[in-house]
């Protein structure tokens, strides 16, 4: 599912440049629930949004899905994030002013093809992540975890291969990221969706298959190449 | 991205901002409803200018005998019968309008205490004529010398309203129709200011025969013969009057013509008006009549081009301005999407991350400045076209008369409402163009994290 070879990115130029990746080795495969763990400032974002082609000033090799993401265009990788790739972040990314409902069918809009029934996609991927009552709740309305629950939903929606979860948990209190974890490891294990989550907490996972640990950018653990 | 989904996702971001752009919408909706109004009121002058000041007949043609001058090979040539039939076999000539100028001298003498007292009780009855104004009409004195034409009646047959357009027996007033231009400024100014009723196609009927001496001059002394005392009956007002004098049928005039002045003067035209069959004539029957010795009389042409010039650059003026309006309010459109941006940067990212490419983004706050301008614009047609109907009823109510003052001072070309829809539209994608590419720009990756 994922390959990446001397992966290394570096911000900025000259005296002042950071290598926030260096030569990383990788490879996850189809259906594997990955781990990224490692200090603040270790890489951890930097790696998922290579992974999620939302970032493709990198060196080296990132192949996921068979496609080198460099490789593609602009359309072509925001159609590759669109349908390919559901993300989650720590601080949820929800739009205050529409419903979880209207958040959920967000990446609708951005589809190459129309969606039959857009409400009822919604719907359903809610009552999945167990909020089929608070369809019409705006965010605002919602805890911590319901809002985390409808962010994935939001990545479910356009039935991903790939969830990229950036500390998924840690704007969630010790209880409720375990519910969050939990419902990530259904996913892998029911739908067979590819996760990788950057954490803090690796210890709370159950099923993890691959385990990624980054230190200034190297790679210390994890399956090298 | 589909239209469909960004009419959509438009539609979401626009409810939410809606404050921030009705706000920034306000210059150019005031932008374009000054274009309207100036547009309008540019068009409405010049409505009155072509079809009552100077009307204009695309399809006609005024011809003159030569003026003689020096150093002029070819000489002058009367328009007598020869010459109408002449012009008659003129390829494109539809019709010759013959016009005779009366050539014997004549006057009039208007006693208002001459008036019957059948006649002022008759005038007593016209709507809006006071007792002030009779009595005033009572004091008129007046002694005229007149002029005259002769014109045919097919040219102006509409416009007798209160009796025949003919020549008439013998003993009968003279129908005569007088200028619709001089009883515009009569109206407009003396009739104002010496308390007399205004003349109007209504008070016609009512008017009495006036009395009118042919063969008599209060100045020259080179008539012949004896006065001989006629009555005229004004019967209609038209734009084919004589501007200062009478008008009267064309037979009536070659009747007096031949009695007063001689057979000649009864087959000598002053002028013809010839109507081609269609615009595209105008140019070959133009250069026809040159070359048979006639010249064509411009001026009210040339009048009317200058005045309809002079407004059309008033007009182009104060468009101008308005259009300045709206450049501004282009920036402060420009400026609100900026301030929106830097709101929705996190937004954006988001979007890029669930799978908007860079066009999508450009394109999302292009379709959001569209709807902008649309509004913006449909508010700003709807507000000037107010203006206009609120300038018209106050004008017609608090505005003194004067010549020419017209029903409304406002005409809507039909170009006005995709033009300016069209201008707004414009000036909104103008203003958000930079922000547009700005926000396509953004490194989604680095916006997410906040950076
Ligand atoms: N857009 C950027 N421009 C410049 N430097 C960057 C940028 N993004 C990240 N960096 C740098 O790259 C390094 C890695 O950053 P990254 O965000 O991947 O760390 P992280 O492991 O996710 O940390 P955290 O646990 O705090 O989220 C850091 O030194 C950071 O300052
Ligand atoms: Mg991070």
């Amino acid at each position: 599912m994922i390959r990446l070879r001397n992966l290394s990115r570096v911000y900025g130029q000259g005296p002042s440049a950071t290598a926030a990746l260096r030569d990383i080795c990788l490879e996850i495969p189809e259906g594997a629930f990955a781990t990224v763990v490692g200090t603040s400032g270790s890489g951890k974002t930097t790696l998922l949004n290579i992974l999620g082609g939302l970032d493709s000033g990198y060196l080296g090799e990132a192949q996921v899905a068979g496609r080198e993401l460099r490789a593609l265009t602009d359309r072509e990788r925001s159609a590759y994030r669109n349908e390919t790739v559901g993300f989650v972040f720590q601080h949820f990314a929800l739009l205050e002013h529409l419903t979880a409902l209207q958040n959920v069918a967000l990446p609708a809009f951005f589809a190459n093809a129309r969606e039959p029934a857009p409400e009822r996609r919604a719907a359903e991927v809610l009552a999945r992540v167990g909020l089929g009552e608070r369809l019409h709740s705006y965010p605002g309305q919602l805890s911590g975890g319901q809002k985390q629950r409808v962010a994935i939903a939001r990545a479910l929606y356009r039935r991903p291969r790939l969830i990229l979860a950036d500390e998924p948990t840690g704007n969630l209190d010790t209880a409720t990221g375990a519910q969050i974890i939990s419902l990530f490891e259904e996913l892998n294990r029911e739908d067979q969706i590819t996760v990788v989550v950057v954490t803090h907490e690796d210890f709370l996972f159950k099923n993890v298959t691959c385990k990624v640990r980054l230190e200034d950018g190297r790679q210390v653990e994890g399956a090298p190449c | 991205m589909l239209t469909s989904h960004l009419v959509r996702l438009v539609g979401q971001n626009l409810r939410r901002n809606r404050k921030n752009l009705a706000f920034a919408s306000v210059g150019i909706v005031v932008g374009i409803s000054s274009f309207v109004f100036f547009i309008a009121l540019g068009a409405g002058v010049q409505r009155v200018v072509s079809t009552q000041i100077f009307p204009m007949e695309a399809n006609r043609l005024q011809v003159v005998p030569r003026s003689i001058e020096f150093g002029s090979a070819t000489g002058g040539r009367p328009i007598d019968e020869q010459a109408l039939s002449d012009f008659a076999a003129i390829p494109g000539v539809a019709a010759v309008y013959p016009r005779m100028r009366l050539a014997f001298l004549a006057s009039t003498a208007v006693d208002g205490r001459d008036l019957s007292p059948a006649a002022v009780d008759l005038l007593r009855r016209v709507p809006g004529v006071t007792a002030r104004m009779l009595e005033a009409v009572r004091d008129v004195r007046v002694w005229l010398e007149i002029m005259g034409d002769g014109i045919d009646p097919r040219l102006a047959a509409a416009d007798a309203v209160a009796g025949e357009f003919a020549d008439p027996p013998e003993g009968e007033p003279i129908p005569v129709l007088l200028s619709r231009r001089m009883i515009e400024i009569y109206n407009g100014s003396f009739a104002e200011a010496r308390g007399l009723p205004k003349v109007s196609e209504m008070l016609l009927p009512f008017l009495p025969p006036l009395p009118l001496t042919l063969n008599h001059s209060f100045i020259s002394r080179e008539v012949r013969g004896a006065p001989a005392p006629a009555r005229m009956k004004v019967v209609g007002l038209s734009r084919h009057a004589l501007m200062g004098g009478i008008t009267m049928p064309l037979e009536t005039a070659r009747r007096l013509n031949r009695r007063f002045a001689g057979e000649a003067a009864a087959h000598t035209y002053s002028s013809a008006v010839l109507e081609v069959t269609s615009s595209d004539w105008l140019g070959p029957v133009q250069e026809r009549l040159r070359g048979l010795g006639f010249d064509l009389d411009m001026s009210e042409k040339r009048m009317a081009e200058s005045v309809g010039m002079f407004i059309t650059l008033v007009t182009l003026g104060f468009s101008l301005i308005s259009l300045i309006i709206v450049g501004i309010a282009a920036v402060s459109i420009a400026h609100t999407f900026f301030m929106i941006l830097y709101e929705r940067k996190r937004e954006i990212g988001l979007l890029r991350a669930l799978g908007a490419s860079k066009g999508d983004v450009r394109n999302l706050i292009l379709a959001e400045a569209s709807a902008i301008g649309l509004t913006a614009g449909t508010a700003g047609l709807l507000l000037g076209a107010l203006a206009c109907l609120l300038s018209d009823t106050l004008l017609a109510r608090f505005l003194p008369d004067f010549p020419f003052k017209p029903e409304s001072f406002f005409a809507f070309p039909v170009w006005i409402f995709p033009g300016a829809l069209a201008f707004a539209l414009i000036f909104c994608w103008l203003g958000a163009l930079l922000p547009a590419r700005r926000a396509a720009a953004l490194d989604p990756a680095a916006t997410l994290t906040g950076r």
